[in-house]
């Protein structure tokens, strides 16, 4: 019974002082998920990259000039209450899109989909990419594309599935040798792939692994605002637009202030009562 | 009996009774919703069993283990090889683009001859016996110095087959495109001794003062480096960056010093002076050292601090600092080698710099700098020369570098024909339109490319190689690693076209020479070769995939030879009329050299990159006058003149123009060529007087409103 | 309608040249009506059920013919040939190297099929390309190991007796989709008496619910 058992809710952390941008998770994503390429990528907004990086800077000039890089895949929200809402999911009129309660994965259906691009509107982080044109490869090319993820169409919306196929490989050889997952032995490809180390990728509600240890996510709702859960115990720790709710499974680091204000829009005067405002300490929960 | 309208209406009534009481209706409805969701032109990849295979990635010279997942024997992902002593498990986006390079558009897919101005398709036994035919010709004509070779890497098993295809032949003609491997191992011999590489452990430095090399850029072997600046947090290691812009390196560094670009030897100089004025270590550690008191003078009396703030830009100051940061620290390390330190450097700043660490006394030390043997693993049987090639090799080569040599042929020709292996000048050289009127000076060209590359483009016979995962090969660690692993890279697929590893072809084309030559390459296969001349570690090889031949400090202090610096002129780079200083810029995502990126990483390439047609080119806002973000401009140098797009940013110098490198292909590949333009067509080579580099780091550029 | 209401009201008023003449021959009319109601539905029903399957699938032969029972009595079980792989994944249909484990290039049996085998496969080292009844879309993603070892099912309980047929069937394959028929069924209206007669998204999804409770995420069966 899925109920019975232990719910994951898979994600991650980037800890964006040690990205260099190198562009290796990007990569890394497009040839493990069969995602195709044009012969113009250089207009970004048909450009279709399940995991982009950013690049943000504080606009200071040279040499005092800071850049970040921010490797945005999607964020698998959980919606107001991490109840499973997210804000795609909501707006899919065909279930073309829903919310894995075991895994907090949020799943896009290819051959569900009909292309009304509701939910690239109500997703506020652009994670999401419509195919404007068939996928074509050069000839002989797609010999090299993986049966684990299926190719997509033109007129479809397609998005990062943090490698579900992944999971599903790992799930099936522990089933056969009777036993959990191990931590590692599902990874995203951009996790793996990244030489800087800078992702990690596992169960946020395991307190064994990695990525529990660094976000250590607050169970309980945030008592400023009660649609926020699982805000990071971790002062260096801070998720994109955090306040709207929409509850990430994707948590950045940096020890700098600058960027982790960078994650949000704020008021004048606004980011000085956030910044000290964590989630409560572990006594709560 | 009349039929009526009353009757269709029956029939009609009755029709759709009928069809709806049978199973049409909603087997249709559903049918036709399933094939609305059909794409039968959609590829579906074939699904079966699941295998991973060892190998090392060739596509540059960092030498990485990778692990190529294959479903049925069909590869589908490659990814950095767990536990493997260069890269453990990273992997960087070209590497794991590799099986783009598989079915890229450019292959070559058979022999070819050149007709014309078009290619024919040959069979190997035409193309090797055409070959061979008009390599007979210049042997028997008693020339055979007139042979060249262009080649990339110079290490390994293959580097050595041919060189000893030359020395068979007669020709001492040999030549290698730039490269930081080649730049280091001059510097070694400048400053060291001959044949030897430099290696630099940024593993273990806890204070890295790199010379705008782009450490997490693809300097030296990448996924090591990136790894290396990784674990600086923790090991609570310093970067300091020299440089004139925001690169990723300095971006990541704890602290920036910016400086005049082209004045970084100076900035070495100056902190050596420092360390020789103020500190006593330096002085001692100078004992057993060469020209040594010619050299401390010369710093005393052109490299004061005044001296050194007027021609870099450091304040006198902070020269001093750095000087006593850096020899202060517990293994400080100087890193030269701008950007990815092949293209557009000198000696004179790669000796100074490695004079500030054999000052600091940084040499063969843990986090220092290794001046390493080479690796030593390859036992080649005695070559055969006969007199013709005996001849031959006694002569002098034309030119001392790939610079020179291309000069040499523009000006009076004096090559009959020239090999080019694993390179790619007519690209990867600066004035490539002066590289390619040297290349028209040669009759006869024979190119080993797997590509259409430029280079290819220009070539009269090309014997296509098959790549790296269709390839068994020796891969050597060098490129400033401070370890020497060898790898082997094995075939992962069979050729995808009808292709040969270039060490077969040369075996063909040797026994098709006859005599002498042929007795020098009697083996039956290239993978035979390889078995017999790394014979020692063959087995270890094949088993592990690869063998760490060194990897801790080599024993004792080497003695440095100052004589080179003392007496280096410094090098007064002509570099014509302008308000700014164009440089180019080695970006991560875009291949450098003779390596060309893949249709994917070309994709990931920013928009303040390459934006359409167009390169953008960053500027400093302060100094970009009535430009704006994004405007179409005229860039114009003594070389050349070309648009580009101007893209305002903080993170450069004012007054200097960063131009990304590796775009500007010219050759037939949609995907990757035809964007953007080559910033080596703008930049005129400028050759160093006693290392034949080419120093030309930049050029003097005007800037204009299109 | 409303123009067959607007026609049927003009008739009785000025139904002019046809309408006044015809009368006496109303009757006749609407039996005649009845026939050809009762001829178009018996046509129409009888294409529907008999007529329509035939052309709604087209027919393909297996390279040649494959004799599951006689291989269950020699080997004895599935897992032989069709097994799961040490990382759990599933091996399907066994490749030419799986058969070459007992078969040579020479027919091992008397039959034409036998020799069909041994001369135009295991000769000529080339892999049987056999048409695979269950086959489910690329869309689909499916866990034998999920269902046999971790759900402890038969075999038989999705595939049926196919271990038993001494026979390979025709390969149906929907002319519209693309799908083989057993993915709906060999029953046109999709009615299943068993558990296997059908393998759509709601026969996994029935399944699901009465067996784990919920009838699953999109992932869990898609990719």
């Amino acid at each position: 019974m899925i109920e019975n058992k232990k719910v994951h809710k898979f994600g991650m952390v980037i800890d964006l002082d040690k990205c260099t941008g190198c562009g290796a998770c990007m990569v890394s994503c497009m040839s493990e998920n069969n995602v195709p390429f044009k012969e113009d990528e250089s207009n970004k907004k048909d450009s279709i990259t399940w995991m982009r990086v950013y690049k943000l800077t504080n606009g200071k000039s040279f040499p005092e000039t800071e850049i970040v890089y921010l490797p945005r895949p999607c964020q698998h929200c959980g919606g107001i209450g991490d109840h499973g809402h997210s804000p795609c999911v909501s707006v899919c009129p065909a279930t073309a899109t829903d919310y894995g309660y075991d895994t907090g994965i949020v799943s896009q259906i290819y051959t569900r989909c009909f292309g009304c691009r509701y939910c690239m509107g109500a997703c506020p982080y652009h994670a999401r990419y419509f195919n404007w044109w068939d996928p074509k490869w050069p000839e002989g090319m797609e010999k090299y594309l993986s049966p684990n993820v299926s190719p997509r169409m033109r007129g479809v919306v397609e998005k990062c599935s943090f490698c579900y196929h992944r999971y599903q490989l790992a799930r099936e050889q522990a089933i056969v040798e009777d036993r959990e997952i191990e931590e590692m032995e599902y990874q995203t490809a951009c996790t793996t792939a990244c030489p800087a180390g800078a992702i990690v990728f596992g169960d946020l509600n395991n307190p064994a692994h990695k990525v529990h240890q660094i976000v250590k996510p607050d169970p309980h709702p945030d008592p400023m605002n009660h649609k926020v859960v699982g805000k990071s115990r971790n002062p260096k720790v801070f998720r994109l637009l955090e306040r709207l709710g929409t509850n990430p499974k994707v948590y950045y680091m940096s020890e700098r202030e600058w960027v982790r204000k960078a994650g949000d829009n704020y008021l004048k005067g606004e980011w000085e009562n956030v910044k000290t405002h964590h989630g409560a300490s572990s006594s709560h929960g | 009996m009349k039929i009526d309208r009353r009757s269709f209406l029956g029939l009609g009534l009755g029709a759709a009774a009928g069809i709806a009481l049978s199973p049409v209706g909603v087997k249709l409805t559903d049918d036709s919703s399933i094939w609305t969701q059909n794409w039968p032109w959609t590829p579906v990849p074939e699904d079966g069993e699941i295998t991973y295979d060892r190998s090392v990635c060739s596509l540059c010279p960092g030498a990485c283990g990778i692990s190529v997942r294959k479903i049925n024997g069909r590869p589908v992902k490659i990814e950095g090889l767990d536990d493997h002593p260069i890269n453990n498990g990273g992997a960087c986006l070209h590497g794991i683009a590799g099986l783009q390079y598989l079915y890229d558009p450019a292959r070559i897919k058979t022999p070819l001859k050149k007709n014309g101005n078009k290619f024919e398709k040959i069979s190997w036994d035409e193309a090797i016996s055409l070959v061979a035919g008009k390599l007979g010709e210049i042997r028997e004509s008693g020339t055979p110095e007139s042979l060249g070779l262009i080649s990339g890497a110079d290490n390994g098993s293959m580097a050595q087959l041919f060189r000893r295809f030359m020395d068979a032949f007669g020709s001492p003609n040999t030549y290698t495109m730039p490269s930081l491997e080649s730049n280091l191992a001059l510097t070694a011999a400048a400053l060291h001794s001959a044949d030897r590489s430099l290696g630099f452990d940024i593993d273990h430095s806890d204070f890295i003062l790199s010379f705008g090399a782009a450490i997490i850029e693809g300097w030296g072997s990448p996924v090591a480096c990136i790894q290396a600046n990784a674990s600086r947090h923790e090991r609570k290691a310093k970067l300091v960056q020299v440089d004139y812009r925001l690169s990723n390196t300095a971006n990541a560094a704890d602290k920036i010093i910016a400086v005049k670009p082209g004045t970084e030897a100076d900035l070495a100089l100056g902190l050596c002076a420092v360390l020789l004025a103020k500190t006593k270590i330096a002085k001692d550690s100078l004992s057993g050292d060469v020209n040594k008191l010619a050299f401390s003078a010369m710093l005393e009396k052109e490299y004061t601090s005044d001296k050194v703030e007027a021609i870099t830009g450091v304040k006198a100051a902070d020269v001093e600092a750095l000087a006593m940061a850096f020899i202060k620290a517990k293994a400080p390390v100087a890193v030269p080698g701008k950007g990815r330190g092949d293209v557009g450097q000198s000696l004179r700043e790669f000796a100074a710099v490695q004079a500030l660490n054999a000052l600091a006394g940084r040499l063969n030390k843990e986090g220092g700098v290794f001046v390493m043997w080479p690796a030593g693993y390859l036992k080649f049987p005695e070559n055969v020369m006969d007199d013709t090639a005996e001849q031959g090799a006694g002569k002098a080569k034309l030119a001392g570098s790939v610079t020179e040599l291309v000069d040499k042929l523009e000006k009076d020709g004096g090559l009959s024909a020239l090999f080019i292996y694993n390179a790619n000048p007519c690209y990867a050289l600066n004035n490539t339109e002066k590289v390619k009127a040297a290349m028209d000076k040669v009759g006869f060209k024979v190119s080993f490319s797997s590509f259409m590359d430029e280079t290819a483009l220009k070539s009269d016979v090309i014997l296509p190689a098959s790549i790296f995962l269709e390839r068994l090969e020796d891969v050597v660690s060098g490129a400033g690693l401070a370890k020497t692993v060898v790898g082997l890279c094995r075939p992962m697929v069979k050729p995808v076209f009808d292709t040969k590893h270039p060490g077969d072809t040369l075996i063909l084309l040797a026994q098709a020479m006859g005599d002498s030559i042929a007795e020098g390459f009697s083996w039956d296969s290239y993978e035979a070769c390889l078995e017999e001349v790394t014979g020692d570690i063959w087995d270890t090889l094949s088993d592990d995939g690869y063998v760490v031949i060194d990897d801790k400090p080599p024993v004792g202090t080497p003695v440095t030879d100052f004589t080179f610096l003392s007496s280096a002129p410094k090098i007064d780079v002509p570099m014509g009329e302008g308000d700014f200083t164009l440089v180019p810029v080695d970006k991560m995502r875009l291949a450098g050299g003779s390596m060309i990126s893949s249709p994917f990483a070309v994709k990931t390439v920013s928009d303040t990159v390459l934006s359409g047609k167009y390169s953008v080119v960053e500027i400093n806002p302060a100094t970009a006058g009535a430009l704006k973000d994004g405007d179409v401009a005229v860039l114009k140098t003594a070389m050349g003149t070309v648009k580009v797009k101007i893209g305002l940013n903080e993170g450069i110098m004012a007054g200097v123009i960063g131009m990304p490198r590796g775009l500007g292909h010219t050759f037939n590949n949609p995907y990757v060529a035809g964007k953007g333009v080559n910033v080596n067509d703008l930049i005129g080579p400028v050759i160093e007087p006693g290392s034949g580099l080419d120093a030309a780091f930049g050029i003097k550029a005007t800037l204009s409103k299109a | 309608m409303s123009e067959l209401e607007n026609k049927a009201n003009d008739d009785p008023g000025g139904g002019a040249h046809h309408g006044i003449n015809n009368g006496p021959e109303d009757d006749k009319g609407l039996g005649l009506g009845v026939i050809f109601f009762m001829g178009a539905f018996l046509v129409c029903f009888l294409s529907g059920w008999l007529l329509f399957p035939k052309l709604l699938y087209s027919k393909k032969e297996q390279p040649f013919n494959f004799d599951h029972s006689l291989h269950v009595e020699e080997i004895g079980d599935c897992e032989t040939c069709h097994f799961l792989r040490e990382d759990g994944t599933f091996s399907g249909i066994p490749g030419l190297e799986s058969c070459m484990e007992c078969h040579t290039d020479e027919p091992m049996g008397e039959t034409d099929d036998e020799a069909v085998f041994a001369e135009e496969y295991v000769a000529q080292g080339k892999e049987v390309p056999w048409l695979i009844y269950a086959k489910q879309p690329d869309c689909v993603y499916f866990s034998h190991a999920a269902h046999i070892v971790a759900g402890g099912m038969d075999c038989k309980t999705c595939h049926g007796h196919i271990g038993e047929t001494s026979s390979s069937r025709p390969y149906e394959e929907n002319r519209i989709t693309g799908y083989s028929r057993d993915i709906w069924g060999k029953n046109i209206w999709g009615i299943k008496k068993n558990s296997w007669d059908r393998m759509k998204m709601d026969d996994c999804a029935d399944c699901h619910l009465e067996e784990m409770g919920h009838k699953g995420y999109c992932f869990q069966c898609h990719k």
